[in-house]
């Protein structure tokens, strides 16, 4: 019998789950626009954000625009190669209930 | 389905569902095509000397003063509602600015050396201006899968054709209708749907 993959457990959570399938689409974000978008709390995507820059899926620029404080994020290819194989990983075990 | 497959479900379901809200773009833009239809007729008027006065006088100046005029206003303003909307760019946005970019200096650099080579014939000038923006639009469309933007190449290219077959008033007069159609009509259009776009993208987030 094949055995089954195990699913990434830092992507599993949703929150960040939800994160880095935002930044898949756009070049980089702004902290406050996946905020709004995850309908989350300051400190609650900040841990997250925290947890992803740690495992190496997000890189974190900050930097001041007009004297204002701005932080960004964006994918990194090893962020995108963990979701594409997290993404296989579920299809695979969700075989034909999907 | 089991409790574990309906939670890996949901799953799959929020990865979908971020990624086509991260790729909806929140950034106006269709003011954009509106504003360079306008640029458009103000350098025809122009340069048929329609506008009076000593600067208007001035025909051979319309065309390149009007469009890198139009061109950093553009990009002025889009920065501005770029940093003020925080939305970020996409990678689609990304594709479709790279398009208009390329095809603006292609024109550029086509025009100003036929204008200034004295080898510019008007008919030739609005084909070639309708040819690319043609092209670009045709681009646009594919990637956005917009049917009414690959109409407006149609139309553009039509109007290349009938530039080059038809007499001079009938080349102006097949430029000017296709800038109304393509920027004018279009632009309007294509700005109704946006703000219905973010209505309901208000909405659906209150």
């Amino acid at each position: 019998m094949p055995e089954l993959p195990e699913l990434n457990p830092v992507i599993h959570g949703k929150l960040r789950l939800a994160l880095l399938s935002l930044l898949l689409g756009v070049e980089e974000a702004e902290f406050t626009w996946l905020r709004e978008k995850t309908g989350s709390t300051d400190g609650n995507l900040g841990a997250q954000l925290m947890k992803l820059e740690e495992a190496g899926y997000v890189a974190v620029e900050k930097k001041f625009v007009l004297r204002k404080p701005q932080t960004l994020y964006r994918m990194t290819e090893k962020g995108r190669t963990a979701l594409t194989e997290y993404v296989s990983a579920l299809k695979e075990l969700l075989g034909s209930a999907i | 389905m089991s409790a574990e497959n309906q939670e890996l479900t949901e799953r799959l379901e929020l990865i979908e569902s971020m990624i086509a809200e991260g790729r909806r773009s929140t950034a106006k833009w269709a003011w954009t095509i509106v504003l360079w239809g306008v640029a458009f007729y103000v350098a025809i008027a122009w340069s048929t000397g329609l506008f009076g006065g000593p600067i208007w006088g001035q025909h051979y100046m319309a065309w390149p003063v009007t469009m890198v005029g139009t061109w950093l206003l553009n990009v002025a303003l889009l920065r501005r509602m770029h940093r003020s909307a925080k939305a970020p760019m996409t990678t689609v946005g990304r594709a479709v600015m790279s398009i208009w970019t390329a095809m603006g200096i292609s024109m550029f650099a086509l025009l100003l050396p036929l204008g200034l080579s004295g080898r510019a014939d008007q008919q030739v000038c609005v084909a070639v201006v309708a040819t690319l923006l043609g092209t670009a639009n045709a681009a646009s469309g594919i990637l956005l899968k917009w049917p009414a933007q690959f109409g407006c190449a149609v139309v553009w290219w039509l109007a290349s054709a009938a530039s080059l077959f038809g007499t001079v008033t009938q080349s102006t007069i097949a430029f000017l209708v296709a800038i109304f159609l393509c920027q004018i009509a279009f632009g309007i259009y294509a700005m109704i749907l946006e703000s219905r776009e973010q209505r309901r993208q208000g909405a659906a987030n209150a």
